[in-house]
């Protein structure tokens, strides 16, 4: 895995009293444990990977606690897991990144919240909104209210977050239904401190198995008729008890402010940023005493109506901040108060912007227009109206300070193995024309930007061969899907390669086995070489594919750019019908230099033969025309200025991050580009053959005229 | 003592891989470690990928002990106009920074690194793609309070050492935290990681900062200038009487380069070749502007990169000097230099003489082998077989003037200098961008041919037609620079043709003048 959690697992084990430190998602973990999970499943992805990671290296306590670990291979497998507690009073706990995953989820989580649950089941979701987010924008909210899951939204510091999670569970036994805990990426990684409790091993697990299994009881199956029952049960019963626990225990929170007639409304994930706003706007200070009164929203689905009236009550105005559209908290209080016959005005979008992440300005100047607009009386407007025109004023004119500057996405790594595949199919696109490219989720989604910027569309993960089903039959050439082992795993292995073979389709799919989920951390999966516990789980894409039935296959090593070329032009252009399969095989390459640098560690201190390659290029023989950048896109390719006198243009350089995969050289090779790229290998640790026979070549060039002096 | 009114906030920029996570750590637990209450985010998604990515820590300057029942609440979020010290580990995310409105001249303290890590955009350009540095150096020094601004990359190097130590010691230099050194080395040491190597890079950044560093430019690149040769004494003395000053010294270079080059007649042939270039200049009354940069781009096509040239790069003695001064192999390890070359039946013809390679080229272009028929080798070139391979080759070097390349390229020089001329007539301005679209030809193989062609574009579409009065001479000068820097920008791609066809539908052509 690309980081080790050494550190964090010693935190997992604290115990009453003794303070836990570090970023929140691993706050969440030990809150899992304090409360006393059977069994925990879930599949990575950013924010929320570490959860599971730092329980994967873990094992010798998850172990003596009785928990079952899972990581699964998509996240609804993850969310069928939490069947276990419709029927057992087992809590469980699963985890991935949203909106994505929960669509991947969405028809496990339907089944689940229709029957209910009997242990506490709760879903840690990555809410993968704003700056930093890689997914689409939507909002995990519109789930949790159709399946009628309540949705938590806890104030981002530790210990908040650490009690809803506890409170989490308690509220889904009291109300037989599944919880939802919703946080944003940097209240994922925010770091804290809060008072560890001994964790807890559960009452039922592995360690003490449920002796009888459940006994037959059609009310607990999402199937008719029992489906309507349920769905009279969730409003009826489930909705009420779920209210009057969260108000009993007091989830969500009132600070008081002396601005008494107006106040605002605040998802719970947002408290932070809101009091900063108010603080730069003269209104609050550092330690959360506020003028404004807050009513903190640490559940934002349900609401509960008397806490939501009796803040509003005596109020002319309250600004609802809610990030995300569509404005469904806006939307409810403004039916509550409706219905409470309450006049008091409610501003939420319009004061703030529709959509988009609600940073510090927006909110800064959200809440200043809520301010002038709602004028509290007891409030010198002009200087908080002061206060945001400068933040105002200084954003422009910082925004033309530099002008427009160059994009700086995420790319692939140097020598990353997927990163040869793209120079070969730009390379086939100039021989045989465009091509329709339906592009995937993962590492090699970076191909969609400079210097490849291929890609039709993306669909989702492991979904690419699906979205070109209806391009295929309707274009000319024959599209090509290009999707990772990962995805292949994920879905990719259903929704495509069988849907295209049961169909009889035709199409090209370029699978990029590197042996990692490596995007997300490089976590193990089904064809991994090898996994924590070293067993391989033994799973190989290439039988899978040919015992599904796929006769057109080639796996190819991606380094290989003229070979990988040959092999999809053939793929492109051969009559024969039917899924033409290309795996692109290569390891991971941070994984590999991981291992790799180990082992030359070792080697060299051994006093071994290493030897050490790296890739150069002539500044003397290169003209400075980059067509070789344009080809590869590796960091370790770049620019330096021309030593030749009498040219401008900056020449091409290899820097001394090289890890040497060749694909510079094989660039050259293949596109005919220049022979200005060289191959310099160092025999570190030389045997007596190796120097002797330098000692005899070296004098001899020299008197060639190649001036090579002897050792 | 009453408790601080606001935090201190601290935002870092860095890129994906140099250790800004392990940073942010550093500081949090050194701060951690005063008692001071501490709150560090970040969003590392996939950026952690070589891609750009941001840090944010805020820091309450009293601890804990003095606050009582008070708990600050810390944002997560860094605010525009609301950062105490800002951290970029590039110069360029450094002016991202002054756009995001994080560099503000009330609070802001920003400590960068002044080394570039070029974007792909700036890499990839045909010509010369990288954002001004002088700009963003502006920017940095106008929008910060005070700023610390050293090339961090080079000292990691130095120390041996990585960036982000490097950037904890001049973090702990520029003194805006309420955290002394020692207290970060602790944080190092606590950490446990690589410590010695840290400490070095941390002492070295400290050490830059209290050197206190110079906002400087950085240094102009080392430029090869060709050595000085007995045999050219009289031409060069030659030169310098007919060349005007401006020019003299790139001539001198061209001279010098064409003799090693070829011989002492193709230098000489340079020097004729620019006499009417001097007089066109003179004509124009340039002040040898058109003369300096007609004779740069004269000397690099007149060295064209034929099969000849390479190879006498490849067994230049300095070359194997460079590449063992940059590998470092110690006295007794074999360094081993491998080449690939991929000659095509052009590169076989181009030293073959024209009554031979015509035919051959003929026929090959009929049979469709041209881009298709290829020889790839991969010659070891510090080997004895291997180099003598090439050093025959470069032996090569007294044929050349009798093979088809060379015809070709004189041909076409001829005709880019007669263009170069005739504009001239009209505008030294116009002259000047006809002489500088010898830059579009450059490169091997393909690369070339594109090149080559996407300057015979811009010659039919814009320089013939404006010499014939089609187009006005402002629109023609600007028209000759947007497509050549159209082309320069994305060789492959259709920037030109599309920048063409605009230039074709604003200015429509006049009736030729006469």
């Amino acid at each position: 895995m690309e980081r080790s959690f050494k550190k964090e697992i010693e935190a997992l084990k604290l115990g009453d009293g003794e303070v836990f430190r570090g970023e929140g998602i691993l706050a969440v973990t030990k809150a899992l444990l304090q409360s006393g999970v059977s069994y925990v499943g879930g599949y990575q992805g950013a924010p929320v990977s570490h959860l599971l990671d730092v329980l994967v290296e873990a094992e010798d306590i998850i172990g003596g606690l009785g928990v079952h670990l899972e990581t699964c291979t998509n996240e609804a497998s993850a969310a069928a897991m939490l069947g276990a507690s419709i029927n057992y009073p087992l809590r469980g706990a699963v985890t991935w990144k949203s909106i994505v995953g929960t669509n991947v989820a969405s028809d496990a989580l339907s089944n689940l919240a229709s029957p209910g649950v009997m242990g506490g089941a709760l879903i840690i979701v990555g809410e993968d909104y704003g700056e930093g987010a890689s997914v689409i924008q939507e909002r995990s909210h519109a789930f949790a209210m159709k399946s009628s899951i309540w949705l938590l939204d806890p104030r981002p510091d530790l210990p908040v977050i650490v009690r809803l999670v506890e409170k989490g569970f308690e509220l889904s036994e009291a109300s037989h239904a599944p919880v939802m805990m919703e946080l944003r990426i940097r209240a994922c990684h925010v770091s804290g401190a809060f008072i560890a409790k001994d964790n807890r091993r559960a009452a039922q697990s592995h360690l003490d198995p449920i002796a009888v299994p459940a006994r037959f009881n059609y009310d607990r199956l999402a199937h008719p008729p029992a489906t309507f029952a349920q769905e009279m049960r969730k409003i009826g019963e489930r909705l009420p008890a779920a209210q009057a626990f969260i108000h009993a225990h007091a989830l969500n929170e009132h600070f008081a402010g002396d601005l008494a007639d107006i106040g605002i409304i605040v998802q719970g994930g947002l408290y932070n940023s809101v009091l900063r706003a108010l603080e730069r706007l003269g209104l609050a200070d550092a330690y959360g005493a506020t003028r404004v009164p807050l009513y903190v929203l640490n559940v934002v689905y349900p609401l509960v109506p008397e806490e939501v009236t009796r803040f509003c009550a005596g109020k002319t105005a309250v600004l609802v901040v809610e990030e995300g559209y569509p404005d469904y908290i806006e939307q409810q209080v403004n039916v509550l108060l409706r219905r409470a016959d309450l006049q008091t005005r409610v501003l939420g979008k319009g004061a703030l912007p529709e959509v988009g992440e609600y940073t510090g300005e927006v909110l800064l100047a959200g809440v200043a227009s809520f301010l002038a607009d709602s004028h509290p009386a007891g409030l010198d407007l002009a200087p908080v109206a002061a206060a945001a025109e400068r933040v105002a004023a200084l954003k422009q004119a910082a925004a033309g300070a530099v002008g427009e500057l160059p994009a700086r996405p995420p790319t692939f790594c140097t020598g990353c193995p997927e990163r040869p595949v793209f120079s070969a199919l730009k390379l086939m696109q100039r021989e045989i024309g465009p091509t329709h490219i339906s592009a995937d989720i993962g590492c090699h989604s970076f191909a969609t930007f400079a210097p490849f910027a291929m890609g039709n569309s993306i669909l989702g993960y492991g979904m690419s061969l699906a979205s070109a089903a209806g391009v295929g039959p309707n274009l000319a050439t024959r599209p090509i899907a290009v999707m990772g082992d990962g995805g292949f795993w994920h879905n990719g292995i259903i929704t495509g390669v069988a849907s295209n073979l049961f169909n009889q389709g035709d199409g090209v799919l370029v699978i990029m086995q590197n042996g990692y989920t490596s995007a997300t951390g490089q976590q193990f999966m089904p064809s991994s070489s090898t996994t924590r516990n070293g067993a391989a789980p033994g799973m190989s894409i290439e039988a899978t594919l040919r015992a599904m039935g796929v006769r057109w296959l080639r796996k190819v090593r991606t380094y290989g750019v003229a070979a990988m070329l040959k092999t999809l032009k053939e793929a492109m252009q051969t009559a024969e019908r039917g899924l033409k399969v290309i795996i692109a095989d290569g390891e991971c390459q941070l994984a590999r230099q991981r291992r790799v640098r180990a082992e030359d560690a070792g080697k060299l201190a051994r006093g071994e033969r290493v030897v050490t390659v790296r890739y150069g290029v002539d500044d003397e023989i290169c003209t400075g025309d980059h067509s070789c950048i344009r080809l590869s896109g590796c960091p370790s390719l770049t620019v330096k200025p021309n030593p030749d006198p009498l040219r401008t243009d900056p020449v091409a350089s290899v820097i001394e991050s090289c890890v040497g995969c060749g694909l510079c050289g094989e660039v050259a090779h293949a596109a005919v580009l220049c022979p200005s790229f060289y191959r310099a290998e160092v025999i570190r640790n030389p045997s007596r053959w190796d120097r002797a026979l330098d000692r005899i070549r070296r004098p001899v060039i020299a008197a060639l005229g190649g001036a090579e002096i002897a050792a | 003592m009453s408790a601080p009114v606001r935090p201190l906030t601290l935002l870092i920029a860095a890129l994906g891989g140099e250790g800004g996570g392990v940073l942010t750590g550093w500081i949090v637990d050194a701060a951690g470690a005063l008692g001071f209450p501490v709150q560090s985010t970040s969003i590392p998604g996939v950026a952690q990928r070589t891609g750009a990515t941001t840090y944010y820590i805020e820091i309450l300057p009293a601890p804990w002990s003095e606050l009582g029942e008070r708990r600050p609440v810390l944002s997560l979020v860094p605010g525009a106009g609301d950062i105490d010290v800002m951290v970029a580990s590039e110069l360029l995310e450094a002016g991202r920074a002054v756009a995001g409105g994080f560099v503000t001249p009330e609070r802001t303290t920003l400590i960068a690194s002044t080394h570039r890590i070029l974007a792909m955009t700036e890499k990839m350009a045909g010509g010369d793609g990288q954002f001004d540095i002088g700009r963003l150096l502006k920017a940095v020094e106008e929008h910060a309070q005070s700023h610390v601004l050293f090339d961090m990359e080079d000292t990691a190097r130095q120390s041996g050492s990585v960036i982000s130590a490097v950037m904890l010691g001049a973090i702990a230099g520029a003194g805006r935290l309420p955290i002394p050194p020692e207290a970060f080395a602790t944080a190092i040491r606590t950490e446990g990681k690589a410590v010695d190597a840290n400490l070095r890079g941390f002492a070295a950044g400290l050490a830059a900062v209290r050197r206190g560093s110079e906002l400087t430019q950085p240094a102009a690149w080392e430029k090869r200038r060709q050595p000085a040769r007995a045999t050219l004494v009289q031409l060069e003395r030659q030169a310098i009487e007919v060349m005007p000053r401006a020019a003299i010294e790139i001539i001198l270079e061209g001279l010098r380069r064409l003799a090693a080059y070829q011989d002492l007649a193709y230098a000489r042939l340079y020097l004729d070749r620019l006499a009417p270039i001097r007089d066109a200049d003179l004509g124009a009354a340039a002040g040898g502007r058109l003369l300096r940069e007609t004779a740069r781009h004269l000397a690099v096509r007149m060295s064209f990169e034929d099969v000849i040239r390479v190879a006498q790069a490849k067994t230049d003695p300095a070359r194997l000097a460079r590449i063992r001064a940059d590998m470092r192999p110690a006295a007794d390890e074999p360094l081993a230099i491998f080449d690939f070359f991929k000659p095509g039946i052009e590169e076989l013809c181009s030293i073959l003489p024209p009554f031979l390679a015509r035919p051959i080229l003929a026929v090959a272009a009929r049979r469709g082998w041209l881009g298709k028929v290829y020889w790839g080798m991969e010659v070891r070139s510090n080997a004895v077989g291997g180099f003598l391979r090439l050093k025959l080759l470069a032996k090569l070097r007294r044929w050349r003037r009798f093979t088809h390349r060379f015809a070709e390229e004189q041909t076409a020089i001829e005709a880019w200098l007669a263009l170069v001329i005739a504009t001239a007539k009209l505008s030294t301005d116009l002259a000047l961008e006809v002489a500088d679209c010898a830059r579009l030809i450059k490169g091997y193989g393909a690369t070339h041919a594109r090149g080559v062609a996407n300057y015979r574009k811009i010659e039919t579409r814009i320089i013939r037609p404006a010499l014939s009065g089609s187009y006005a001479l402002p629109v023609a000068i600007d028209a000759v620079a947007a497509a050549r820097t159209a082309a320069l920008a994305d060789p492959e791609g259709d920037r030109l043709e599309q920048t063409l066809a605009e230039i074709e539908r604003r200015a429509p052509r006049r009736a030729a003048a006469e």
